[in-house]
């Protein structure tokens, strides 16, 4: 009975803590403060104060975790939404994604392994730019940490919505389907809310960016980042 | 209550086709994620007609707009992992910096280039 009544209130935390930051995030609109980030945070604070472990937060997590398979097939929907962008320059925009998906996987990998970190950490860093549902997944079939592999996904989300932009325009990149598409394949959802600020067209090439790079990896990655491993 | 009930009937079709496809993926073996998978499969079953865009809008709206809620109980297990990141904390920034302006101009410059000099190519037509 104890422990349902531990379970209800780990949700309730959490749910209340999302509310509230969305709230906040929705109010200030900075990059840095996502809901993700201040709710994570906030609830770690108050389990470490309450004195509630990961162990006892756990049963709650499978709960609340149910409907994210469900919700990341949801994400072929906006994807058939516009797969009309995708038949202007297919080539074109497949060779892109795909070179700059490969790319920053293969430099975030070869970095951290010359910084000498632990190959946990090395193998929880290659998904980092993909979209966090597949992500998490990606780490589990290479032997990386999910939770880890979240850290990293919104750190460079969150880096990619603050500076992509300003980069892109430094670099002479001003074209709207290639600014689109690279904010998606860096920044996935994070990177795809930020330049839908810019457009419309924007926002839908970086949604399309964005789901195409998680396919295109998690079919490689199983091969390819123990490869990089070695 | 009309739309609770569209919502529940809908991501119970999502979730059919999720678990279905986590299923296939863990009888044969297949090195891809399950939601992978799941996400081909519907949009072929979208782009064959046998499922409608309509017929999924009211799931995963929501879900969709909601997705981050579901990273949180996910991140929390970080509170294990403290120790890690203050001491190897700044062993991590130049791999997720450099790998993520790696991102940015691979993929602006490649499309950038490959787009104008298609459309060169259509202007000398």
């Amino acid at each position: 009975m104890q422990n349902v009544a531990l379970i209800i209130f780990t949700i309730l935390i959490t749910v209340i803590t999302y509310w509230l930051s969305r709230k906040f995030a929705l109010k200030t609109k900075n990059a840095l403060l996502t809901p993700l980030l201040l709710s994570t945070t906030a609830i770690i604070l108050i389990l470490k104060y309450l004195g509630i472990t990961f162990e006892q937060y756990k049963p709650g997590k499978e709960i609340m975790t149910f409907l994210l398979g469900p919700a990341t097939v949801g994400l072929a929907l906006p994807l058939y939404i516009n797969r009309h962008i995708l038949r202007q320059a297919f080539f074109p925009i497949l060779i892109g994604i795909i070179s700059g998906a490969v790319a920053t996987l293969t430099t975030a990998v070869v970095l951290a392994k010359l910084s000498g970190l632990d190959s946990l950490i090395v193998t929880s860093i290659a998904p980092k730019s993909i979209t966090a549902p597949i992500a998490i997944e990606i780490a589990n079939i290479t032997g990386g940490d999910p939770a880890i592999a979240v850290a990293f996904v919104v750190f460079t989300g969150t880096l990619g919505s603050m500076i992509g932009a300003s980069v892109l325009s430094l670099c002479k990149i001003n074209n709207p389907v290639a600014r689109g598409l690279a904010m998606g394949v860096t920044s996935h959802g994070q990177g795809t809310a930020t330049i839908l600020q810019e457009g419309q067209m924007q926002g839908a090439m970086a949604g399309v960016a964005m789901a195409l790079a998680a396919i295109f990896i998690s079919f490689i990655a199983p091969f390819y980042i123990p490869w990089l491993l070695k | 209550m009309k739309n609770a009930l569209k919502f529940i009937g809908q991501t119970f079709l999502l979730w059919l086709i999720y678990y279905s496809s986590t299923w296939i993926v863990h009888v044969s073996h297949l090195p891809i994620p399950g939601a992978v998978l799941g996400m081909i499969v519907l949009f072929t079953l979208l782009s064959v007609g046998i499922i409608k865009e309509e017929w999924l809008l009211t799931a995963t709206t929501p879900l969709l707009k909601h997705l981050s809620f579901f990273f949180i109980p996910i991140a929390v297990e970080l509170m294990e992992w403290g120790d890690l990141f203050i001491q190897k904390g700044h062993l991590l920034f130049l791999p997720l910096v450099i790998s993520t302006l790696v991102a940015l101009l691979t993929t602006g410059g490649i499309v950038q280039f490959l787009l104008t000099s298609h459309e060169m190519k259509e202007g000398e037509r």
